[in-house]
């Protein structure tokens, strides 16, 4: 690698990715159909998306274990798009550590200095080196199955970082992970990140560590990116209806809207109708047209707060969860609703079977055109 | 309180010991007819001599036949695990479409009758000149032992996780140098040993050896077919006991072999 690191590493150790029209076909199955994604130098993307929305075998094009159909990869100012994975010069964490088994510790974080010709002593010291820096110093002698779990993934960390690589892709690396130690590695991988200020790509099926960790997330659906932002964006304004019902919880009333100057009127299966502030629809309206009208559980307030619209809703289920309770209901029309509300609530009032009034505050509602399943 | 022996564990163990003593008896009968001192095979033996086994190593014609045969065994144990393993590799980790046929082929030897490929290859190294040649005994017990690499081998790769090599890639290394450095020795011990197999195979093959022996050129088992139909002499359960001492052997190494790949 001719990079040379100035003193402070934080700034510049890291490379931007450029992802342009990117597709990739396996037969007659489309598994990335036309991705732009740039990842600036030192930030940390997450993409996100259920299985075969296309997320691995974008960041295996990356890699260099697939080579797309079409379009174009390039990291810094190099085109990788057809360079062999050995040639790339990016660190690589796999779900299932991946660590060699008939190789001490040491071995294994010692082994891309190794290809690269780096002479013994030099190698072993800058493993070690990079064993300290994930915190597992003096565990260079042990053999990876003398490792947990948490462990071996650390030694995999260490032997993707060992010789500097300007971007780290990670697919999947904490979905083997029993939770408590997920949410440590999170930390740690959030620490490294920080620290190396390397360019991190992260493979996830699950949305709160894609939230919790990324500078900005990207979801996938069916191989095509539906929203590309930081984490609060995505939360508080889905783009569309996938990215709505994919990200955490979300309530969805299928209603009628009409746009008409800054306002929009949208009638209510009940028959109601609310005026709601233009900045409501995601996308513009045109005339009167089916809407989805999408809210989150815990923008829901009990009782009438007197700051948004009123609704009844009949009491199905309450569900006690300490910090905050789930109570589960339908509107009339048996569309269902969930509230979270704060544990200190109090619930006395709810009986199943009753029902009960909530108010939608009038900023917590988004408004998105078409019909919710 | 133990439990009284009901009929059915009864039949069980009767069937088991049956079983093993077909098994176990040939060699029983054979071993001491070995030390008998008459001229023609007999049983249970008279006296004790060691003048088969003498006559065995002395022979030029049986020292010969025994070189040829180690010579072959030897050349068939590297080609076919060479092949096999190159093979198995692209069977297992291959994302071709002809996995399937590949796969077909390479155990194909084990389905089709011995006599059938023994003809094939008879009729056709006569026409290149293969005949009775080292190269000619290789190459057809290369095809016989190549299934069985193949079986040993495709059972140890299958366990080796084929990431390992994206992984090594990942680091730097080349598609060969992650097969040499990583998946080659994670799983030798089972290629060693299916080199073993491959051995022993063509050490005791006698169909093929039958077509394409020539005059001169004659392997172990071709010579001890010979003889029985010429002499009977104790010479034969002589050679026989001290196969089966070599074939005991190979296996208990290919065994430990294995057994170290598991630890």
């Amino acid at each position: 690698m001719n990079v040379n690191y100035p003193s402070d590493k934080v700034q510049a150790a890291g490379a931007a990715v450029r992802i342009r029209r990117l597709e990739k076909r396996f037969q007659s199955v489309i598994a990335v159909d036309g991705v732009d994604i740039d990842v600036s130098a030192g930030e940390f993307l997450a993409l996100l998306g259920p299985s075969g929305s296309g997320k691995t075998t974008i960041l295996m094009s990356v890699a260099g274990f697939e080579f797309p159909t079409s379009g174009s990869i390039s990291v810094g100012t190099e085109d990788l798009t057809y360079v062999p994975a050995n040639k790339r010069n990016l660190g690589m964490v796999f779900q299932n550590y991946t660590l060699f088994p008939h190789m001490s510790v040491l071995d294994n974080v010692a082994f891309p200095l190794k290809m690269r010709g780096v002479p013994k002593a030099e190698r072993y010291a800058r493993a070690e080196e990079a064993l300290a820096t994930v915190r597992l110093a003096g565990y260079g002698s042990r053999h990876p199955n003398q490792l947990s779990g948490g462990q071996q993934q650390r030694v995999a960390l260490a032997r993707a970082i060992v010789y500097r690589p300007r971007v780290l892709l990670m697919d999947e690396p904490l979905s083997a992970l029993d939770k408590n130690l997920r949410e440590e590695m999170q930390l740690e991988i959030k620490r490294l990140h920080a620290e190396l200020g390397i360019t991190v790509i992260f493979v996830t099926h699950d949305q709160s560590e894609a939230l919790t960790m990324a500078d900005r997330v990207a979801v996938l659906k069916d191989g095509r990116i539906q929203q590309i932002g930081p984490s609060r964006e995505l939360y508080e304004r889905p783009a569309n209806l996938f990215t709505a019902g994919f990200i955490g919880e979300m309530n969805f009333i299928n209603v009628t809207a009409e746009g008409s100057g800054g306002n929009i009127s949208v009638l209510l299966p009940s028959g109601e109708r609310w005026q709601l502030p233009a900045s409501a629809a995601v996308e513009p309206l045109t005339g009167c047209q089916k809407a989805v009208l999408a809210v989150r559980p815990e923008r829901l307030q009990l009782g009438d707060a007197h700051n948004g619209f009123t609704f009844r809703v009949k009491v199905d289920d309450v569900v006690y969860a300490g910090s905050a309770s789930l109570l589960i209901g339908t509107l009339p029309d048996s569309t269902e609703i969930r509230a979270r509300l704060p544990g200190a609530s109090d619930l006395s009032a709810l009986a199943l079977g009753s029902t009960a009034v909530f108010t939608i505050p009038k900023e917590a509602i988004l408004l998105y055109p078409g019909a919710a399943q | 309180m133990k439990p009284a022996l009901d009929r059915g564990s009864l039949a069980l163990g009767a069937y088991v010991y049956t079983v093993l003593a077909f098994v176990i008896i040939p060699l029983v009968i054979i071993i001491p007819m070995s030390f008998g001192q008459n001229d023609h095979l007999e049983f249970p033996p008279s006296g004790f001599t060691l003048k088969w086994y003498a006559e065995y190593f002395t022979s030029r014609g049986w020292r010969n036949a025994t070189w040829l045969s180690i010579q072959v065994a030897f050349l068939t144990a590297i080609c076919a695990t060479l092949i096999g393993t190159a093979a198995t590799y692209a069977m297992v980790r291959g994302r071709g479409q002809l996995a399937s046929l590949f796969q077909i082929l390479l155990i194909g030897p084990i389905i089709v009758p011995h006599i059938a490929l023994a003809v094939g290859l008879y009729l056709f190294f006569q026409t290149i000149g293969l005949s009775g040649t080292v190269p000619g005994f290789v190459l057809a017990h290369t095809v016989l032992a190549l299934p069985f690499v193949v079986f040993t081998t495709a059972a140890a790769l299958g366990k080796v996780d084929a990431n390992f090599e994206a992984a090594a890639m990942s680091c730097g290394a080349t598609r060969w140098t992650a097969f040499r450095l990583i998946t080659l020795p994670l799983i030798l011990p089972s290629v060693v040993s299916s080199a073993f197999f491959a051995f022993i195979i063509s050490f005791d093959e006698p169909v093929v050896s039958f077509f394409l022996s020539g005059v001169r050129q004659k392997t172990l088992p071709r010579r001890m077919f010979e003889d029985i139909e010429q002499n009977l002499t104790p010479v034969i359960p002589a050679i026989a006991t001290l196969l089966i001492v070599l074939s005991v052997a190979i296996l208990l190494g290919a065994y430990a072999m294995r057994s170290r790949a598991r630890s």
